[in-house]
Order: structure tokens, then sequence, then C-alpha cells
């Protein structure tokens, strides 16, 4: 067990005590989504600027199964995970054909297509009103009412995510989608099928994306229209940013910073985006790796500045 | 003898452009091939068709025997056929042995546990891997990152992902491209020691290179090829001196 693993249980049994349970439950949500976001935009390098499509598809399938025909906690979770992959595959299909910013504005147009469907349908989603009253079923006899237990759960299927996440990048799909990042034209020289490998990024993306969705609608008992748009998507890169996207860890110190920022300013300063526009000016400009780059960073150069009498 | 690799009447136009024209080449199982011509005769597009960068114009193009014509760029290492790059095309941020374990583990015998079996649990691919390193002499290097050596090192790396895919045919673009005098001396006795081992087709500019390694070489101008013969046939061969040699020998 590496010493990440230890700060991120610790993280887990301090964060209620600190922050209500429900923003501590919102940061592992919005961390597995970065999770999934990051096997697309650290490690294959591909700018995915329509995450929401994925997030917001599967909310709104698993969320309307849940609330007119009572299916379980798990059907509901599994159902969210098909419906990320499947979009993913969908939207991924179309996008892998070009790169660059053909790319990014693909997955954008894609993802505002499925927003509009969204707002339009309101006979399922509630349009701008959001998909409200999505139970939060018990599950085997634990009552998910309480906001602990479904921390607790939560942050069950996080630590799970946060594991499969690492087999993935440290088996040979994570070095091919590396080296796809690196140099494409030579990953298909050496004999890979690029697009099928981005395709299959895009899908396990998706699927993150999915689970983080339905625990998403779970949390909060309804499917803003906001979890299907732009600025779902947004969020998600720019937490993923702040938070280093060079890493493993990156994005879920970025969740962390971003929905402990959002939710502990928005109450005192109605303005309080300018900070996140300032976080990540800074982040920009001097660190690109985000918070793990300074964090590593600051160790060095406190080696560094230690006398070595 | 027929050839490990031919091209029947293989012709490629950009627009107006004829990059390549009825080229006809058989290239005889572990031989040692040189492509020669002045700067635009279509070198490196001929490589480009070899390894379906993209399909040719016209022509076909035979691996054994077989028709490869049009065959997508992914499968082209999977038959067999790797290339090395004109202009180093390596994977900057990783380390050399990652380098040439990802083209290692493409052409290796399995892919099974793809998703979930960590890296470095492949045997055979690792080493591979280390051995294809050890042949261009950057086994004490393996884990520095590839954007961290010399030029020159990274031109050997360039020929060692090529070697990782265990490939029967290899195709180098310009492996001295750049090189100082005694790091191209290094690569030629490089080239020198893969011969026999490999059936090789380069690409070069150094003609003192090309005369002293290459068992037969061809003649590329503007696309067509104008002359085929051992080294001493090309060297005496009076349409090649004025074409190609011209300024240098003439």
């Amino acid at each position: 067990m590496k010493y990440q693993d230890l700060l991120v249980v610790a993280a887990i049994v301090a964060l209620p005590f600190i922050v209500r349970p429900v923003i501590a439950t919102e940061i592992w949500i919005f961390a597995i989504f970065g999770l999934g976001l990051n096997l697309l935009l650290g490690y294959t390098g591909l700018l995915s600027f329509g995450q929401s499509t994925f997030f917001g598809s599967a909310a709104y399938v698993a969320g309307w199964l849940l609330k007119h025909y009572g299916i379980n906690v798990f059907l509901a979770l599994g159902i969210g995970i098909g419906v990320g992959a499947l979009s993913a595959l969908l939207v991924g299909y179309l996008c892998v054909q070009r790169s660059g910013l053909y790319f990014i504005m693909l997955t954008f147009a894609l993802n505002q297509l499925f927003y509009f469907v969204a707002y339009q349908w309101t006979s399922v989603t509630g349009g701008e009103d959001g998909m409200q009253g999505v139970p939060r079923p018990a599950l085997l006899g634990l009552d998910f009412t309480s906001p602990l237990v479904y921390y607790a759960f939560v942050s069950i299927l996080f630590v799970a995510s946060l594991f499969i996440m690492r087999r993935i990048v440290e088996s040979p799909l994570g070095k091919i989608l590396q080296s796809i990042r690196e140099n494409e034209v030579r990953a298909e020289a050496v004999g890979y099928h690029v697009p099928r490998f981005k395709l299959l990024a895009f899908v396990i993306g998706g699927a993150f994306s999915g689970l983080a969705g339905v625990l998403y609608a779970m949390l909060f008992g309804i499917v803003p229209l906001e979890a299907i748009s732009f600025v779902f998507s947004g969020n998600v890169v720019f937490a993923t940013l702040i938070g280093g996207s060079g890493s493993l860890y990156g994005p879920i110190i970025g969740s962390f910073v971003f929905i402990w920022l959002s939710e502990s300013m928005s109450v005192v300063w109605a303005r309080w985006p300018l900070l996140l526009g300032v976080a990540f000016v800074i982040v920009v400009l001097f660190f690109r790796g985000g918070v793990v780059e300074a964090w590593n960073r600051f160790w060095a150069w406190k080696a560094f500045s230690k006398p070595t009498n | 003898m027929e050839g490990i690799l031919e091209t029947h009447q293989l012709s490629k136009s950009f627009g107006a452009l004829a990059a390549v024209q009825d080229v006809s080449l058989r290239i005889e199982a572990g031989s040692l091939h040189s492509v020669i011509g002045p700067n635009g005769a279509g070198k490196t597009t001929l490589f480009n068709l070899l390894t379906g960068t993209f399909p040719p114009s016209s022509g076909k193009i035979f691996l054994d025997q077989k028709d490869i014509t049009g065959t997508p760029a992914h499968r082209i290492a999977h038959l067999g056929l790797a290339r090395s790059f004109q202009r180093t095309n390596v994977f900057p941020a990783f380390s050399l042995l990652d380098n040439v374990w990802v083209a290692a583990f493409a052409t290796g015998r399995s892919w099974g546990g793809l998703l979930f079996k960590p890296a470095n649990k492949y045997p055979e691919a690792t080493e591979r891997a280390r051995r294809a390193l050890s042949d261009v002499g950057l086994e004490h290097k393996a884990h520095q990152l590839a954007r961290e050596i010399s030029h020159g090192e990274q031109r050997q790396l360039e020929l060692a992902i090529a070697l990782a895919a265990a490939p029967r045919v290899l195709l180098l673009d310009e492996p001295a491209a750049g090189l100082s005098p005694e790091e191209t001396r290094r690569m030629v006795a490089l080239v020198r020691s893969l011969k026999g081992r490999y059936t090789i087709v380069l690409i070069e500019h150094k003609i003192d290179i090309i005369m002293s390694v290459s068992d037969r070489i061809s003649v590329m101008h503007f696309g067509s090829l104008i002359a085929e013969g051992s080294p001493e046939e090309i060297q005496r061969n009076p349409e090649v001196r004025r074409a190609y040699l011209g300024g240098i020998a003439a």
C-alpha cells in the first residue's frame, strides 16, 4: 500500500467531520467523474469537453427507472455504468475520427445535442426544472436516507473505482494510451489501431462518468439540467487540471478543491467563481501539473534548502 | 529466387505531382537493399507506401508473395514489416525501455490481460524490449527518459523501436540523418551488425555508407527507378552519375 492510499483512506474518514456529509459525498462522486475524464485527458492526451453527456445520460436513465420502476440500487448503478459506456461509445466513435481542435469541438457539439434533447423532452427529464423525486432506496437493509450511510457507500465505490483505474493505467492498455498521447504516428506504426484505443478510453471513461452520474442523482434526489450541460463538462476538466492531469491522484485532489471551494465559498460570496479563475490562472502559468506538481516541487525545494551538515 | 518484399509498378500522385512512378522493386530475403536518390526523389514516399501510411494510386505490394496493398499502417507491423523514421519519432516522456516495450508488446504473442494485468508482468515483451535496446547499445540507459538523451542516442533508440517488433523486414529511413561523423561511424557499424539477421531496406544520403554496406542499390530520380545493381555497377552507371552523383563524383 502506497502512502497516497493511506492519505485517501484518512481523507475518507476525516471528511464528514470537516464538511457536511452531503458535500463530502459529492467530493467522492466528482472524483469518480474526474478519474474517468483523466484517462482521456491525462493518459491519452484527449481533451474531452463533453463528459457530462455520459454523466447526465446515466443519471437521467437510472433516475427514471428508480423513480418509476423502483429498481434496486445495484441495478441502477449497473444500468448507469452501461448507459455511460454506451453513450461514450456512440459519441466517442464520432469524435475519434478527428483530432486536435476538431476533436474538442465535436465532444462539445455532441454534448450540446444531448443537452437540448434533455431540455426539450420535459415529460421525461423535467426540462429546466430537472428530474425531481429520484429516490434513494434502501439496500440490503441499509437505510440510505441517512447521509452518513450513503457517504460510506459512495466512499466504498470510490475506492473500488480508484483501484480499478489504477489497474487500468498500470496495464498494457495504460502504456498504449500514454504512447498515443506521446506520439500518435509512432503508436500507429508500431502496430496499434489508434482510433480504436481512443474509443476504448472513451468507453471506460464513460462508464466511470455513468457511475458518478447515478450516485449524484441519488445524492440530491434530482437530476438537474445542468448535469448534462457543458458547465458540468467544463467543471470536471477544470477540477482535473487544478488537481493535476499528469497523475492518477490529480483528479481526486482537484475534486476536493473544486467542490469544497464552490460549496463553502458560494454561501459567503456570490462572486466565488473569481477565486476559481485565479486558481486556474496560477495553475496554467506556474504549475502545469496542478496541485500534485506544486506539492512535489515544494518537497523538492524543502529538501534542497535544508542545511546539509 | 523470389523476393521477400516486392512492388509491382507502384505509383503515388499528390494532385499533379507524381511522387512515385511505376516503381517495381524486388528485395531478396536476407539482403541489404539500399534506395538512393537526390532530395525529393520519392524515397520516403515509397516507404510510406510500403508501410501503409497512405495507399498507392496504382500498383501492388507483395510480402512473401502475398498481396498486402492497402493494408493500414497499424497492421503492417503485425505482418513483420517495421520501419524507422527519418525524423526522430520516439515517445519523449517515456523511459527508453518503455519506448521499445510498447513496440515489443504490440507484436507480442498475446494481448491477454490487456486491461488489468500489470504491464511489467509480460516477460516475453520485456525480454524482447531489453534485447532491442542492447542491440543498439543503449541498455545501460534503459531507465532514462527519451527526451533527455542526445540526438545520436535518439537515432539509436529510433532503430531499437523498429527492432523491438521482431520484424523480418526492416525499413530504415536515413538512420544517420543529422549525425556527427563519429556518430555516423557508430550507426554504420550498427547497421552492419544487423545485416544478415534481418532483410533491410535502407534509404540513405551519405554515399560512402551506401557503397560500403549495400548488397544491392536502387536509384530513384523524380519518382522513378533509373537504375538497379550492385554497388560497383551503380558506381559505373553513367546515368546515375549524371542524375545523382553529378555534383560529387563527376
